[in-house]
């Protein structure tokens, strides 16, 4: 287990969990972020930047915050296209 | 919509970036108003529309992800459907991404109301290999279901027709049960609500609320007035968290989840197609970290490039009949009060029609390009790294975004950020945002006499000004602010009708609010002229009018003027030296047409934008921005003068 920080980009990544506290939680499943969904990280912005994540399940691309990305905890489930 | 009238109300509403409200315009013409929900500041479109002879109160409300919104203008969207009963839902949702917008379709099911489904952006969902039986979704929802393409036009009359037959029949829909262990807890606890129990719509909608609620608010007024209920909610949560080891309002919003993609699954079939490789190869590209910033640049420069570029030849054509007009009046008239009182109110109609509409116009018409192709987002993500570095964070970015078109509204959606900290910051930085207004100043003065590359150059000092007011800002709070969650829509093409039809709304706004205020004031200034009593305003401001900036002392009415509208101090500006637009540059210099402007920019935006933050935010934020405007207003003329003088 890895949160999506230290995950590789263009890889399926299956959601484990998200921590942290119930406005994060809550933000992220009304924007379809929910534990099981299978994401990729698409690529990383310099100057430690935003992440901009798919996600494959509901089809959809969202960036995210570095503080935001740290907590979506996500195990690799597949290979490098 | 206060007062309930015999016509149907009929609600649109959808997820963010749905292209609902590209929907309603299309239904609602031109004659769409925006009004106030009650008692707030937050906009909604309404328009009465005749549907085959019937007359039918439509009403466009804010996006929203779900019915357990997380910022402060969706809570506000939402209570107003809770309160005013609507006699028909327009779902509006996007077909591209049919699995996750269900999740807001099966909430809507709950509230029994009747509903219908557009399903936008089918065209959308085809090139990205999506092919949706829509017989079969409606089977499995038991709504209706009319394919839209919002943009072309397509599917309205259809959608239009089932609206009124929904109408008429009046059925409500009803909700999909979820799995048995999840219902049964939900089915108990609703069957617990006593018979005076203040339901929200129905007794399964409260319930399944009451489980999802927050619980720090709701639980506590609950534990007071019935601590028997409380106890049952706080067993069926726990029971519920036991089961699925997760917390409560969690386990409710993955079975919606499940539900939806469930139903996407039975009713759709995925093909990858080509069209997508294209679209993500170009996203690449857009937001690529190196590229993108390039390209950020070139549309940024293009932008401009184009506003001037049809702006200024427009504006010379349109000012010459305007002066003579004015010279051959003030010729048969003589000087006297009539007289000053007509040039007045010539200069205010005059103006704004051949200095301020000329770069108005070009500016929104491109604005709404950016916005429909989904740019905005896209060029919020590359500047969101670029914010973080100095103090700021990225769910600002759509709020400073919208303060380039005007800086009310970017004031008003600050709420949706949540923590106080943000919004102050935000709200402090947005009046420093050249917004529409004061674009048309800059490239009326500075780029149509000195070239545009000098008014690309003063908007990008302008930018980094913000930037590095928000750094010295964020030093003040301790608090860490709470990261970005943006989504980004895919790639449309727009609509050419649509970005007219955004265009030729803002244009009408202007016309109705703007222009009288520009018309009144070039009349009382030009009374006050006749009067000398500007004279006596100038002789006032002069210390820092004519010593401290040396500006010509005429012009310190006009900076004083500027404070009701932006553009008054342009046209009084002119009015104030007694010259035409073109021959501006024999009674000042390149020197003092800069300072000015860098003086009318980055002084209070408006009364308008000042009184919004005084409701919005309070008495202390808006005297501090006051204060922070004219401070900094004063030094970097200054500076500017300075540097200049050498």
């Amino acid at each position: 287990m890895i949160n999506l920080l230290q995950a590789p980009p263009d890889v399926p990544l299956r959601i484990a969990g998200i921590h942290g506290g119930h406005g994060i939680r809550r933000r992220l499943i009304a924007m379809g972020f929910h534990k099981g969904d299978t994401i990729e990280l698409d690529s990383l912005g310099i100057l430690r930047g935003p992440v901009l994540v798919r996600n494959l399940t509901s089809d959809t691309s969202v960036a995210l915050g570095r503080g935001i990305a740290q907590r979506i905890i996500v195990e690799i489930i597949g290979e490098k296209k | 919509m206060a007062k309930k009238n015999r016509h149907p109300d009929v609600v649109f509403i959808g997820q963010p970036n749905c292209g609902k409200s590209t929907l309603f315009n299309a239904v609602a013409g031109l004659k769409a108003d925006t009004s106030n929900f009650p008692g707030t500041s937050i906009k909604h479109t309404h328009s009465k529309v005749n549907i085959e002879g019937s007359i039918v109160n439509i009403i466009d409300l804010p996006g929203t992800y779900s019915l357990n919104p997380s910022d402060p203008a969706e809570k506000v969207a939402l209570s107003h459907l809770f309160h005013e009963k609507p006699d028909l839902v327009i779902n509006v949702v996007d077909a591209s991404i049919l699995g996750r917008s269900l999740e807001l379709t099966l909430e809507l099911m709950e509230l029994n109301y009747p509903m219908i489904i557009a399903l936008n952006m089918i065209d959308l969902a085809k090139k990205k290999g999506v092919e949706i039986d829509i017989k079969k979704l409606e089977e499995l929802l038991g709504v209706p279901v009319i394919p839209t393409i919002a943009t072309r036009g397509q599917g309205i009359k259809e959608m239009l027709e089932a609206a009124l037959q929904s109408l008429e029949k009046r059925l409500p829909a009803s909700p999909i049960k979820w799995s048995r262990d999840v219902e049964q807890r939900v089915e108990e606890l609703s069957n617990l609500l006593p018979e005076d129990f203040p339901l929200v719509y129905n007794k399964r909608f409260t319930a399944i609320h009451m489980i999802e609620a927050n619980r720090l608010f709701f639980d506590k007024v609950l534990r007071e007035i019935n601590p028997k209920l409380k106890e049952n909610l706080d067993r069926v949560r726990r029971e519920l968290e036991e089961m699925h080891s997760a917390p409560a309002y969690e386990v409710i919003s993955a079975e919606r989840h499940h539900l939806a993609l469930k139903i996407f699954e039975e009713s759709s079939r995925v093909f990858r197609g080509k069209r997508v490789k294209f679209q993500d190869r170009l996203d690449d590209v857009i937001m690529h970290p190196f590229l993108g910033y390039i390209i950020l640049l070139a549309v940024f420069f293009g932008f401009f490039f184009i506003i001037f570029k049809v702006g200024s030849p427009l504006e010379e054509l349109l000012l010459e009949p305007l002066a003579s007009l004015r010279n051959s009046l003030m010729l048969k008239l003589g000087a006297n009060v009539f007289s000053y009182l007509i040039d007045g109110l010539l200069a205010g109609i005059g103006g704004g029609v051949a200095i301020v509409l000329p770069y108005f116009v070009p500016l929104i018409l491109l604005m709404s390009f950016l916005e429909d192709v989904g740019y905005l987002a896209r060029a919020g993500f590359l500047m969101d790294t670029f914010m973080h570095r100095i103090g700021l964070h990225g769910k600002s970015v759509s709020p400073f975004i919208l303060g380039f078109g005007c800086n009310v509204p970017a004031i008003v959606s600050t709420r949706i950020l949540e923590s106080r900290r943000d919004r102050i910051i935000t709200s402090l930085l947005i009046p420093f945002i050249p917004c529409s207004a004061r674009t048309t100043i800059i490239l009326a003065l500075v780029a149509f006499y000195l070239g545009p590359v000098w008014a690309f150059g003063f908007y990008t000092f302008n930018i980094l000004l913000i930037a590095v007011l928000g750094r010295v800002i964020s030093l003040f709070f301790r608090t860490p602010s709470p990261g970005l969650i943006l989504e980004i829509p895919s790639l449309k093409m727009p609509s050419l009708k649509n970005m007219l039809k955004k265009t030729i709304f803002q244009m009408k706004s202007f016309i109705k609010f703007a222009w009288p205020i520009l018309i009144a004031g070039s009349i009382v200034l030009g009374f006050l002229q006749y009067l000398h009593i500007d004279r006596f305003i100038n002789l006032v401001l002069s210390p820092l009018v004519e010593k401290g900036l040396g500006l010509p002392q005429e012009l310190g009415v006009t900076l004083v003027f500027g404070f009701l509208r932006k553009e008054l101090s342009l046209l009084m500006m002119l009015q104030a030296l007694g010259v035409n637009y073109k021959d501006l540059m024999t009674v000042i210099t390149k020197e003092q047409l800069l300072v000015f402007t860098v003086f009318i920019n980055f002084f209070i935006p408006c009364l308008s934008t000042v009184a919004l933050l005084w409701k919005e935010m309070g008495r202390r934020i808006a005297l501090l921005s006051v204060g922070l405007n004219t401070g900094v207003a004063v030094i970097l003329s200054l500076i500017a003068r300075w540097i200049l003088g050498k």
